[in-house]
């Protein structure tokens, strides 16, 4: 049975369609990010499939249970970290935790372990006992994310549960979602690109509530990516060189003392052989690895959109 | 038991927050203290003296014409010729003291003799005697030119008094103070939807009943903290409760669950912290006003009274003030009781209907 399913999930805010007819299909154990743009329509997907939000048309279901009919039954199975970070500000981290533990059933006993063991992993445990209203921005988040998981759900929703985190901290949160990893199904937002392609088993791009690219990260870059970029050091490079460069090839740029030239059909061999051509000495030519950066801005089109 | 927790974790929020606290306990103790200083003013009233006459002479004709002449007083007609008709006034609490001039006073002025004048009141009002007293003994002073041995002896009556204000007001402020409750209640629920705080606990399998509990009991000690106030206040502001103190807190405290109920549903439908806790003050004080929180309603258009009658407030008013003054027991209250239990009943049923209804938009 598939973790997480949708059927032409739709979700109409009036006039404005944020999510677009989207079709999921989540296996258990996988973790799957679901990638996008500013008001793609990620949390609202997420908040569907977490029985926030009705579908308009449509619907999910989670282990089979329909987010609709059974909203209880999936709320059993799931641990939501919202992309608003939602801790109770006049409580201290270990009596929030306890708080969604025992709501979950959980005894006193499991739920203290369990609190010490999240608090310990989100670099929390000096502060464990302060009022988290006085925590900084990133630490509430990392409590936010704790909370998500003190009851050991076997489907986890993460909305950029790395948002405002510090390297470190960052880095900590990786390492524990990758250990979770093949135990429970993660559905995770992200906008740093390099943690979606770290950890993801399969990544969605969503733009404007529709799916657009689907895959395991290797396989988008492979599929996806039309351009490819050399970057080359040599010598020689005469103006006309230059002139010549940018007639054959659409992006020629040099970036601190190197060349780096991207287009559709890029040939190794065929570049260098003009630049030798041209009288240039190469001393060095590398292909440059595409990331998942490269795959969504294409994707989504412009870079920056308002 | 998942209310438990959504309750537990609201007590503290709630608690350990001082500045909100300060504002659900202060509240009773402010207005209070606001009534009672337009209470006070009745102090520089004139004090309304009965006078009984046992003498029939000419003498006490003169002294009580020079009673009456003194502006502290509004001396009650008729004079009264015994004392037996003075004390079932003061029993009927139409009169809060009298000055009693005895058989032979007019004698005993005239032979330079002392005489005894007798101050009777209601133990109720313990304040009285003591500024009636000076005021007679100089009237008896300035009356007869020459200082004559007068004794005034004071005599405590120990009085049912059914129309004192205080009687009528204090279980009326205390619903109007339960009334308050209303904005706190949903205030709370709003600002956690409003920081998504609300919406994570719905991701979890806490049920809309559990978010209704959890979100109101809370209150509970807010609720028993405050009567106490109202009640406590008002005994030292000369309440006198003939009847069953507990009956009139429990009455008082299903009000508050009442209440609750209310604040509640406002937190459940209000879009912002602003339509939650400030928009039912326009509806709280008019409510209290035509339920006779502070004077009676029977002058009021009858499409205003059957509104109130409607409505749960007066009933617990009317149902508070019965025990506390005329002493009316559990059974004899069972119909106001009923009413406003119904209507408690009805708000959590709808509160829960509602909020199941918000929980997937
Ligand atoms: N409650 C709502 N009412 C009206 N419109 C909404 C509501 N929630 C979301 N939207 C709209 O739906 C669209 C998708 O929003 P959503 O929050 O799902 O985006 P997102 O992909 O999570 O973006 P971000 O990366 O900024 O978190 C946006 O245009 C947003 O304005
Ligand atoms: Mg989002």
């Amino acid at each position: 049975m598939d973790a997480i399913r949708t059927f032409k999930l739709t979700k109409r805010f009036n006039s404005l369609i944020a999510v677009n007819s989207i079709d999921l299909k989540i296996e258990q154990g996988e973790l799957f990010s679901l990638l996008g743009p500013n008001g793609a329509g990620k949390t609202t997907t997420i908040n569907m499939l977490c029985c926030l939000l009705k579908p308009t048309e449509g619907t999910a279901q989670i282990m089979g249970y329909d987010t609709i009919k059974e909203p209880l039954k999936v709320k059993e199975l799931i641990g939501v970290s919202p992309q608003e970070t939602a801790i109770s500000e006049h409580l201290n981290s270990w009596e929030n935790l306890a708080l969604i533990g025992k709501i979950h059933g959980m005894s006193s006993d499991a739920v203290k372990s369990r609190s010490g063991e999240l608090l310990e992993v989100m670099g929390l445990t000096e502060r464990g006992k302060d009022r988290v209203g006085k925590f900084s921005g990133g630490m509430k988040r990392r409590l936010s994310t704790a909370m998500a998981m003190v009851h050991a759900p076997s489907i986890l929703f993460l909305d950029e549960p790395t948002l405002g985190l510090d390297p470190q901290a960052r880095r900590a949160t990786w390492e524990h979602i990758a250990q979770l990893k093949g135990k429970k199904t993660i559905l995770l937002t992200t906008h740093y690109m390099e943690e979606a392609d770290f950890l993801s088993d399969k990544v969605a791009i969503i733009d404007e509530g529709r799916i657009v690219a689907e895959g395991a990260p290797g396989q988008l870059k492979a599929n996806f990516l039309k351009t490819r970029t050399m970057l080359i050091s040599a010598e020689n490079i005469t103006d006309e060189l230059m002139y010549g460069l940018k007639g054959r090839y659409s992006q020629v740029k040099e970036v601190e003392g190197k060349l780096r030239i991207s287009d559709k059909k890029l040939d190794f061999r065929e570049l260098t052989d003009y630049l030798y051509l041209k009288g240039a000495t190469v001393h060095s030519a590398a292909l440059e690895e595409p990331t998942l950066e490269d795959v969504l801005i294409q994707l989504t089109g412009k870079e920056f959109r308002d | 038991m998942r209310f438990w927790e959504i309750g537990k974790r609201n007590l503290k929020e709630l608690y350990r927050d001082p500045v909100s606290l300060g504002f659900l306990l202060g509240m009773p103790l402010a207005f209070i203290l606001i009534f009672s200083f337009a209470f006070g003013g009745q102090d520089t009233r004139p004090i309304s003296l009965g006078i009984v006459d046992e003498d029939q002479s000419q003498i006490s004709a003169v002294f009580v014409d020079c009673l009456e002449s003194i502006p502290a007083f509004e001396v009650s007609s008729p004079i009264y010729k015994s004392q037996t008709e003075a004390e079932e006034e003061l029993n009927a609490g139409g009169l809060s003291i009298y000055l009693l001039i005895p058989h032979g006073f007019g004698e005993a002025i005239e032979h330079h003799q002392a005489s005894k004048l007798t101050l009777a009141y209601n133990q109720a009002a313990p304040m009285l005697p003591q500024r009636v007293m000076p005021i007679v003994r100089e009237a008896a002073l300035g009356f007869l030119n020459i200082p004559v041995p007068l004794n005034v002896e004071l005599s405590e009556k120990q009085v049912e008094i059914k129309d004192e204000y205080i009687n009528y007001l204090i279980p009326g402020m205390a619903v109007f103070g339960l009334m308050i409750l209303i904005t706190s209640v949903g205030g709370i629920m709003v600002r956690d939807r409003a920081r998504g705080f609300l919406s994570r606990l719905m991701t979890t399998p806490a049920r809309p009943s559990d978010f209704i509990f959890g979100y109101t009991l809370p209150f509970i000690p807010v609720i028993i903290i405050s009567i106490a106030i109202y009640l406590g206040v008002g005994i030292l502001m000369g309440l006198s409760i003939i009847g069953n103190f507990g009956l009139a807190f429990l009455i008082l405290f299903i009000m508050g669950i009442c209440c609750m109920g209310i604040g509640m549903i406002l937190g459940t439908l209000a879009k912002s912290e602003e339509q939650a806790s400030g928009a039912p003050w326009m509806f709280i004080v008019p409510l209290a006003m035509i339920s006779g929180a502070w004077w009676p309603v029977e002058q009021m258009p009858s499409v205003i009274k059957s509104i109130a009658e409607a409505l749960p407030f007066i009933h617990a008013m009317d149902a508070c003030r019965d025990v506390i003054t005329k002493g009316v027991g559990f059974t004899s209250i069972l119909p106001e009781l009923y009413w406003f239990i119904g209507w408690t009943a009805a708000l959590f049923a709808i509160g829960i209907v509602l909020f199941r209804r918000s929980m997937a938009r």
